[in-house]
């Protein structure tokens, strides 16, 4: 359990967002954005609830719903569609949650846990997912036929006539120029920061990789200079 | 100098403007583009006014018959001012008929345009037959009964869901339309008299039955007709399983509950909006619009409903959402101003 004065630090974090003021205009509590809320019908969570404790700045209580109640939004921002007000509270649990990363809260781990496999193969792969990857036994949501055809989608994607640069391993080959770029994005914008907060060790794991990627793309860079200089 | 008066627009503050005018012994040439006179409440047969509870029909019919028997008020139906030429003291009209008229001054009473409901589509207006607006639910009252369109069964259930084109930034609808809080308690009442077994419900923001509408209107619809209010902005209206019904989808704020309510009608209680003709109104009279696309008001204190240009007056719900009865008192109050600023300009005698 946070202290007051932690909690005041985590409000103050949120409301100084850049966005804040933008997603966030003042409330007529109409309660159009929990009626028209996927998750509100499923879960604990109630989008006009999360505004009016900021609009109020009610602390302790923003505190318990980072607990639990923001993760139960699905980001589909029917709220904001919905706003006679123009709020946007599905932006606002967005900065939430950036917030919860940032002062390392359980329950930001506890979610963000089952990721930690797809942040890897983000970053080894350059994909979240690959076609081999993928067994329809694990997706019944695609139906039966999916297994009718299964067999013949990897043959078809190697028939593409055009050049794709797909493979099965991978959705697509990720050259390793735009690999180093999206490291140096994700140090930059703070995603490194905030996975180092979440997991330390996949942090470990990943930072050592990514060493081993810009040393990989060092050398490239040398052993093309001359080429460069012969143009 | 012409010691003429013209007045544009023949609703309530193109009424009470022009019998004002009359009454202190100036001539008024009146125009209305309809070929009716009446406006709002008359064109599109509203049924019982507030705060007065009689029919508009018999008000509104009184207001113009003393201004068609005026002889002083020349009336030009169906034209439009086309051209306004000159300054204060001295202006010359043009007409779309071809006529041409000279004043010394101007009036608008211009008016609004009810919201088209169809721009919230979300609300099934357009779609569902059983959608409705406030102005055919008055045109129902009017005619004695109320039914669903889809299949003219009596309705058991009705909900009236309040601002539809009103308080709305997604659609740029940033204004209080003010009446329909008050028209939809007034509908809600005439509903239940006409049919004693429909339960109504009115789904709100807030509840604005400002000043006196308070009892009269909000507390008399809950202690006499047990009309049911929910702090609630519908999400969507959609058609019920059984093809005939409509659901209503909300939260209620105050118990926090998530709902899914069947009804037999659904009223969109529709705002007023900027007459969709003022873009055109302000170029022909020369005056300005306000941000929200109504008519712009001079400085009020000691220009009283001034518009932006010297000698035209603006007045009514050509400046704001505006209820009759205030109507009425700006037509009157607009009357005054241009005989007094008449009078002022007139050569004195020696």
């Amino acid at each position: 359990m946070a202290t007051y004065a932690e909690m005041a630090e985590m409000y103050e974090d949120i409301k100084s967002d850049f966005r804040f003021d933008h997603e966030l205009n003042g409330c007529l509590n109409c309660g159009i954005c929990t009626a028209t809320c996927p998750s509100a019908q499923f879960y604990d969570y109630s989008p006009r609830e999360i505004v009016q404790l900021l609009w109020t700045e009610n602390v302790e209580q923003i505190y318990d719903a980072m607990q639990e109640k923001i993760w139960a939004c699905a980001q589909c921002m029917t709220c904001a569609a919905r706003c006679p007000f123009k709020n946007s509270p599905g932006g606002l649990v967005s900065i939430m949650r950036e917030v919860a990363i940032k002062h390392g809260m359980q329950s930001a781990k506890d979610v963000l846990r089952p990721f930690g496999r797809v942040m890897l193969k983000l970053i080894t792969t350059g994909n979240q997912l690959s076609a081999d990857m993928i067994q329809p036994d694990h997706f019944p949501d695609w139906g039966p036929n999916i297994q009718k055809v299964e067999g013949d989608l990897k043959v078809l994607r190697k028939a593409i006539p055009v050049k794709t640069l797909q493979t099965t391993e991978t959705a697509w080959e990720v050259s390793l120029k735009t690999s180093v770029e999206m490291y140096t994005i994700w140090e930059m914008t703070g995603v490194m920061k905030q996975l180092e907060t979440m997991d330390e060790n996949l942090f470990d794991v990943i930072v050592d990789f990514i060493e081993e990627k810009r040393e990989d793309y060092e050398d490239w860079l040398e052993e093309h200079a001359d080429e460069k200089n012969d143009d | 100098m012409s010691d003429a008066v013209l007045v544009v627009g023949a609703g309530p503050t193109g009424l009470a403007a022009a019998h004002g005018v009359a009454s202190i012994g100036r001539r008024v040439v009146l125009v209305e583009k309809e070929s009716v006179l009446g406006g709002a409440p008359i064109l599109s047969r509203y049924a019982k006014l507030v705060p007065s509870g009689e029919w508009a029909k018999d008000a509104i019919g009184r207001m113009v018959k003393r201004v068609e028997d005026a002889k002083l008020v020349e009336i030009h139906k169906g034209t439009k001012v086309t051209k306004l030429d000159g300054e204060r003291g001295n202006f010359t009209a043009t007409l779309a008929n071809g006529k041409t008229v000279q004043a010394g001054a101007v009036i608008l009473g211009t008016g609004f345009t009810h919201f088209d409901a169809i721009n919230k589509p979300e609300w099934g207006f357009g779609t569902y037959p059983d959608v409705v607006t406030t102005t055919q639910v008055e045109q129902m009252v009017g005619a004695g009964k109320i039914a669903c369109p889809s299949d003219g069964r009596t309705p058991e259930r009705v909900c009236i869901l309040l601002c539809v084109g009103s308080r709305d930034r997604q659609i740029g609808r940033e204004w209080c339309s003010k009446i329909c809080c008050t028209v939809s308690t007034n509908l809600a009442m005439e509903i239940k008299e006409l049919s004693p077994s429909t339960d109504v419900f009115i789904y709100y923001m807030d509840i604005r039955t400002f000043g006196l509408y308070e009892d009269k209107f909000y507390w008399k619809s809950q202690e006499e007709f047990r009309t049911k209010f929910v702090k609630a902005r519908i999400a969507e209206v959609t058609v019920a399983p059984d093809g005939k019904r409509l659901l209503v989808k909300g939260e209620d704020t105050l118990v926090k509950r998530p709902i899914m309510i069947a009804f037999d009608l659904v009223v969109h209680a529709i705002g007023m909006d900027p007459n969709e003709e003022n873009p055109e109104i302000a170029k022909v009279f020369g005056v300005g619009l306000e941000q929200h696309g109504f008519l712009e008001r001079g400085e009020h204190y000691t220009s009283t409903f001034a518009s932006t240009r010297p000698g035209v007056y603006v007045g009514g719900a050509a400046l704001a959402p505006e209820d009759i009865d205030t109507c009425i008192s700006h037509g009157l109050a607009m009357a005054m101003r241009a005989v007094g600023d008449l009078n002022a300009l007139a050569p004195k005698a020696a």
